[in-house]
Formats: structure tokens, sequence, C-alpha cells
């Protein structure tokens, strides 16, 4: 039975999140167990005057080739795959995963020469994104593997996605509107501040965040949305952190990461699961052991860890900050292969000053500030 | 006691070694897929486990491989909804793939083959005329020699459906068909190639065929042309030759026991009378309409544009898929419409309709006079020395 989510869902992502026009070529990404969105969003498209082109996932394709394929095969760059990097006007990602654990018996060193052989095709799309030529996001479809994940049941998951999407409300736009307004305020406000410091259990953390851009993010590159980001300068990160959400990457999952920083980089990594994999990710360059990333997530609609980055760093009452590459609208300058967001619930006992003040606490800003 | 009654889920996902021999197959003979070449794999996702199958072996072979997969439905959509030009639209990255691939293997699979009933026509036909741009593109660096292609199909229960079958039996038929059941297909093959190349070599020498069936006597000329073997190296399963008549020679009647499809559309029942090479007189029991509209749709349109043996005798049976209907060992074809040049064939049309005439039953086949094929069989293997496909087999 179709479910009228789907429509809602796909008229959000084309005219709102990435305001597909004639002419647009506008490429969906996505994997065959998103098949009802993807079919909603060929056709919204079209009704919207665009090109769409359909990138559809082989399954069990990145582990053959991680498997049984030599270091060029890895590092090969398809013919289309350089081409949609170069002339994409929009492209929307839906992740519709079958299994979130497929990769966990690859070679991680295989993996970071897949990922370092693709790192130009990242950085030209988000260049083109900074520049305008490009509207791009990143969505999930909810699958049976997710809800897994999660530890819900697939039913219980859809009402999850999609309230985390406002999608359960009769206008999700008017919604994001008024989110977005709110972090565009508190993203002004964090623009005046020099340093921030996080404190929580096992995390004594301080930040350089002085002359950088905070980016408010209202759905239009990750659907659902909630955040405010911005790339913290390169050498000022100092202190110890601890992630208490796992952390999943590339097919993996890693547990417990407790890092320590030294101007700014990354001088003691452990986990209690994946460590291997963690020093892996580090080693990968120079920048995969500096943060490109610094952001406080804010959608009160997403309270639950699912074990899923692009909903698990919106979740009200956390901050995030990624290995590797920084996006160069924040000021940030970090260069990596590797981009890997780390969440820090504080809604527990937790605090954040701001330049010495105290703006946070267990979980939220404090009222009136912006 | 718990009843040990299992439902089984929407789906069974079984390793079917037939599979991986069909891709291996394909990568290994058919294309001959070397490191470094360039590899592209079409298909719907229905075909996804032999899409797979035919990546992992692509990888093995050392080649650099990507999925171009596609999702059914979509087409529909753009049919239905797009504009003309949405519909005629080719994204500037296809032209510039065309030019860097060495390989591509095309999958058919579909989970509905009749999906498009409804579409418009003239809307479909403007979707598949902007198309055939980029397949001509790729037809030339084809016959240039500087780009291979396979097209397969991967079993559903779509196609099982058309074939009046269930999906297990239609599964034996297909990988059957392929020789994927035994051990070393590429052997089989090979031997195939071999008996086939004699075969062809040896009707390059005639002048004049008569083919007799019931309702049937139609003679017509091969007279310089070129018979071309098919084996495996562009289609599997194959086993056919052929070759494309002189224009003007095709004289008599003709009567086509099988259904004749042409997209997707089935005409029963068809007679056709030819005089000085084109077709002056035809009906059809069921889509008689339809047949003279595509016999108006050019000049070409009533002229042979080819003929051919159906050589591969696992497929016994008609399936309403043209990849094996044309190849049923003891049939021929006789397309109406566009030859081939590289049989020196001159006819030029926007159609080409294979359609299939059973001569396994009292067919007889004369060669210059000489009777060369009789109930289905030719009469004597071809020289030099290779009636060795089948007993090779059996040992």
């Amino acid at each position: 039975m179709p479910d009228p989510r789907h429509e809602r869902f796909a008229q959000v992502l084309v005219d709102y999140s990435t305001s597909v026009g004639e002419g647009d070529l506008v490429l969906i990404e996505s994997t065959p167990p998103a098949r009802p969105l993807i079919a909603a969003l060929y056709r919204r498209v079209i009704e919207a005057g665009g090109h769409p082109e359909l990138r559809i996932g082989l399954d069990g394709a990145a582990e053959a080739l991680l498997a049984g394929g030599n270091d060029e095969q890895l590092a090969w760059i398809s013919p289309r795959l350089r081409g949609d990097a170069k002339e994409a006007n929009v492209r929307i990602a839906i992740e519709a995963e079958t299994n979130t654990r497929s990769l966990t018996a690859t070679d991680p060193a295989r993996q970071a020469i897949f990922a370092r052989s693709r790192s130009h095709l990242r950085d030209m799309t988000m260049e083109r994104a900074a520049a305008g030529e490009l509207r791009r996001v990143v969505t999930a479809f909810p699958t049976n593997a997710s809800a897994q994940d999660a530890e819900m049941s697939l039913a219980d998951y859809e009402d999850f996605v999609y309230r985390a999407g406002f999608l359960d409300e009769d206008d999700p736009v008017a919604s994001w509107k008024a989110l977005g307004e709110k972090l565009e305020r508190l993203a002004v406000w964090l623009g005046t501040k020099k340093e921030l410091r996080v404190v929580t259990e096992g995390t004594d953390l301080t930040v350089g965040v002085d002359g950088r851009t905070w980016i408010p993010c209202d759905g239009k590159e990750n659907f659902p949305d909630g955040e405010v980001f911005t790339g913290p300068v390169e050498n000022s990160v100092e202190g110890r952190v601890r992630f208490s959400f796992p952390a999943p990457h590339a097919g993996r999952l890693v547990r417990d990461i407790e890092l320590r920083f030294e101007g700014g980089e990354v001088v003691e990594a452990q986990a209690s699961e994946g460590e291997d994999f963690l020093r892996e990710m580090l080693a990968m360059d120079d920048g995969a052991r500096r943060l490109g990333e610094f952001a406080f997530g804010m959608n009160d609609s997403v309270q639950e860890f699912t074990g899923h980055t692009l909903f698990d760093e919106k979740l009200g009452g956390t901050v995030h900050m990624a290995l590797g590459k920084a996006y160069p609208e924040s000021g940030g300058k970090n260069e990596s292969a590797l981009h890997w967001d780390l969440v820090c619930d504080l809604r527990g006992e937790s605090e954040v000053h701001a330049d010495g003040e105290l703006v946070y606490r267990n979980g939220e800003f404090l009222p009136d500030l912006f | 006691m718990q009843s040990c009654l299992v439902s089984v889920g929407y789906k069974t996902v079984v390793t079917d070694a037939r599979i991986a021999r069909l891709a291996d197959l394909i990568v290994d003979y058919s294309l001959e897929l070397q490191p470094g070449q360039v590899f592209r794999i079409d298909a719907l996702d229905a075909a996804s486990p032999l899409a797979l199958a035919f990546y992992r072996s692509a990888i093995r072979a050392g080649a650099f491989a990507y999925p171009g997969l596609g999702l059914e439905g979509t087409l529909e959509l753009l049919l239905e909804h797009g504009s003309e030009e949405q519909i005629e639209y080719i994204a500037p990255h296809q032209w510039d793939e065309i030019e860097e691939l060495d390989a591509i293997a095309t999958i058919w699979s579909e989970s509905n083959t009749r999906a498009l009933s409804r579409v418009d026509a003239s809307r479909h036909a403007n979707y598949l005329a902007a198309q055939r741009r980029l397949h001509n593109r790729r037809w030339e660096r084809i016959a240039a020699g500087e780009m291979r292609w396979c097209g397969t199909l991967f079993p559903t229960n779509a196609h099982a459906q058309d074939a009046g079958m269930s999906l297990s039996s239609y599964e034996d038929f297909v990988y059957s068909a392929c020789h994927v059941d035994t051990e070393d297909a590429a052997e089989h093959w090979r031997l195939v190639a071999a008996s086939l190349q004699s075969r062809a070599q040896e009707l390059n020498s005639v002048k004049e065929l008569r083919i007799l069936g019931q309702d049937t006597d139609l003679r017509l000329s091969v007279d310089g042309r070129t018979w071309i073997s098919a084996e495996g190296s562009y289609n599997m399963p194959d086993g056919e030759v052929f070759t494309s008549p002189v224009e003007n020679a095709t004289e008599g009647e003709i009567r086509y026991t099988f259904p004749a499809i042409y997209h997707g559309r089935e005409v029963e029942d068809i007679r056709l009378r030819f005089e000085g090479g084109s077709v002056v007189h035809a009906e059809a029991a069921r889509g008689d309409d339809y047949l003279k509209t595509l016999l108006e749709m050019d000049k070409g349109a009533r002229i042979l544009g080819e003929v051919a043996f159906g050589l591969n005798y696992e497929i016994d049976r008609f399936t309403r898929n043209i990849l094996f209907d044309e190849k049923i060992g003891g049939t021929m074809h006789l397309a109406l419409g566009s030859a081939f040049t590289q049989a020196g064939g001159n006819n030029t049309s926007g159609l080409h309709w294979d359609m299939i005439c059973d001569l396994r039953e009292d067919g007889e086949v004369y060669a210059d006079g000489e009777l060369i094929w009789k109930a289905g069989r030719f009469l004597h293997e071809p020289v030099p020395g290779t009636a060795a496909v089948e007993t090779a087999e059996r040992a």
C-alpha cells in the first residue's frame, strides 16, 4: 500500500531542500529498498521540469571490490562517477541499507585506499556546492536493517524517521523554516564566540572557533536536519572527549571512542570495539587526526539514539565533531579523505562554556541567549 | 509439537551456482574481458543477483567495472509525465561513457513484461528515437572492434509467466540454453562456434534457398551474401547462423506458426506473400491491423532483412522472448526490415521484426535444389569435420 508520507517526503526534498527547476540534471542516488521513495522523487522531479537520473547501488558490490580488487581497481573512478561530480545540478542521496555491517570483515587499510581515491570527487562536490553550482541533500529511507540498529520494529522506525523530518505534520516546510530561523539566530550568536569548552563525563575539551562561520542547517543538505556547525581552528583543540554513542562508519561500528587532543591533533585514541579500524582511519592522512567540524544537534523531534549518524548527530541535546575534512563554507581548512562524525550525548550532567561563560547545561542552551 | 510448516519470506535467497557460471561465461568467453578494461553492467534491479555475479567476475578478471542499474517503473513515469524535452533528454556524460567503455553487458530482466502496454506509443517512439542515437554510436564502436557487447537474461516470474512455466522450470530452461548447468560452459560454446562457423562457410556457396512447410513455399536468394555464425559473443544463449537475403528476389508464401511479437504486442498466425522481394499480401488471425501498420512504416519494412537457422536444440519451446525464440533448434526466422551490412545486406528500415517459422514437424529446406534440412535438422554435419559438438559433450 502506498504510504502518503512518501509523496510528502518527495515533495519536501524536491521543492524545499533542493528547489529543483527547469532543466536541472538531478541524480537520485540510492539502493533498491528505497524504491517507493525513489519512484515518488522521480515523478516529482519530472513535474518540476528536471531531468531525473537514477544511480542505484548494487548491493554487495563494495564488499566484492574490497575483498577481491587489486589496488588499482580499488582506486579506479568510473566515467559515470566523474561525470556526475562535474555535471549534476542536484543530488538527492537516499541511504537505504539492507545490512549496516556488511563491510565488517573487510580490511580497513583497503577501505582507506578506496576512500582516498574518491576524496577529490567529494572535494569537488563540496566546492561546487559552496559555489552554488550544486544543491545536494542526504536523507535516509527506513529499512529493517536501520530499524534493527535502532532496536525498533520497522513500523516504529518509520514513524521515528518521518517524525524527525516533520513529515507527520501538515506543513513540514513551515516547521523547517521556523527551526531554520531559530538556528540562524543561534549561528549569529555563536559567531561572536572565540572558544568553546565542553564538559561532561569523560570529557573536558576546548575548541577554538575564533573567526569561523557557524552554519544553520534547516533541511537543505541533510534531511532530517537541525544542527549548527562550524570548522574549528585546526590547531586549537585541547583535552579529552568521550563519545557515548557508538560510531558507525563505512559499514562498521566502533564503540566507546575516547580521544585526547594536543595542539589540535589526536595524540591518544581508544575504543572498546573496533579500535583497529579507528586507528586505521586516524592514519588515513594528516588531516584525519584533526577536527573538521564541531556542531550542536538541535532537532527535538529526534530524542532517541538509533545508531544512524544522520539522525544521531541532529539529536537535540548532543554535540558532534567530525574527524577529517572541513566544510569550506564554515571557514575550516582541514583537508582529509576522512569525514567521520562522532556524537557526544550532553543530556546528562554536562556543561558548555563559551569564552568562559556557561551557556549550555544538560542538553540545552540557557534561555534568552539568542 | 510445533508444526514445521514455515512460511517462506518474500524472496528465498539461495545461491544458484548457475548464476556465477553465466557471469563467468560472458565475462571470459563472450566479452573476453581483459585486465584494465572498462566494463559496465546494465540491468534493472530485478537482475541484481546476476549483476553482482558479473561485478565479481569482472573484478576477478582485473577489469574496471561498474553497474548501470535502473529501477523498474521509472520509464513509465517519464513517458507518462515528462515533456517532450525530458523524454528526449540524454545527459552529456552518457556520450562520454560510450567513448570510454571497452565492454557492456546488458541483462534483460523484468518483473512485468507488459508494463509499457498502455503508454502513449508516439511518446515511446520519441524516447526510443532519442536513445537510438546513443545506440548507433555504441554499434559504430562495436563494428570498429573498439568495444564489445553481450546481452543476456536473468529469469524472473514475469518471463516465466510469458513462457507458461514455473520460475524454477524456467530457470532450468534458461540456464540449460546457456549451458551453464554444466561445469565447462565455455568449452561447449567453443565447440558450438567451430560448428556454426563451418556451417556458415558452407552456406556461403549457396545461391538460392527454398523453404517448404505447412502453407509455406518460399524462395529466396542469398547469392553473394555472407552467413554469420552467432556463437555466444553478442547474445547468451546463442546458436544461429544468419544472413541478409538479396532484396528483390524473395518469391512465394510463408506462414508463421509462432506469434510474432513487436514491442510487446503479439500478432498471431501471420501469412505473407512475396513478389519481387516485397510483401504483396499480408494477413494475420489476430493483430492484422498492427501487422499492416508496421508494414507501412517505410519502404524497407516490406522486404526481408534477415534469414536465419535456429540451431540451439536446448531451446525446445516458444517462450515469447526473442532472445530464446529465434534460436529454437529446428526453426528458421525471417525478419522484415533492416538488414545486416556485415552480411552484405542493403535493406534499410526503421523496422527489424523477427518472425519465427517452426520447421520441426515437416519442414524442408533446399539449397540450389538439393535437400539440406528436414524436420528441423541439417541432413549432414558441416564440413570440415566439426561433427564433434554433441559427441564431444557426451564424452
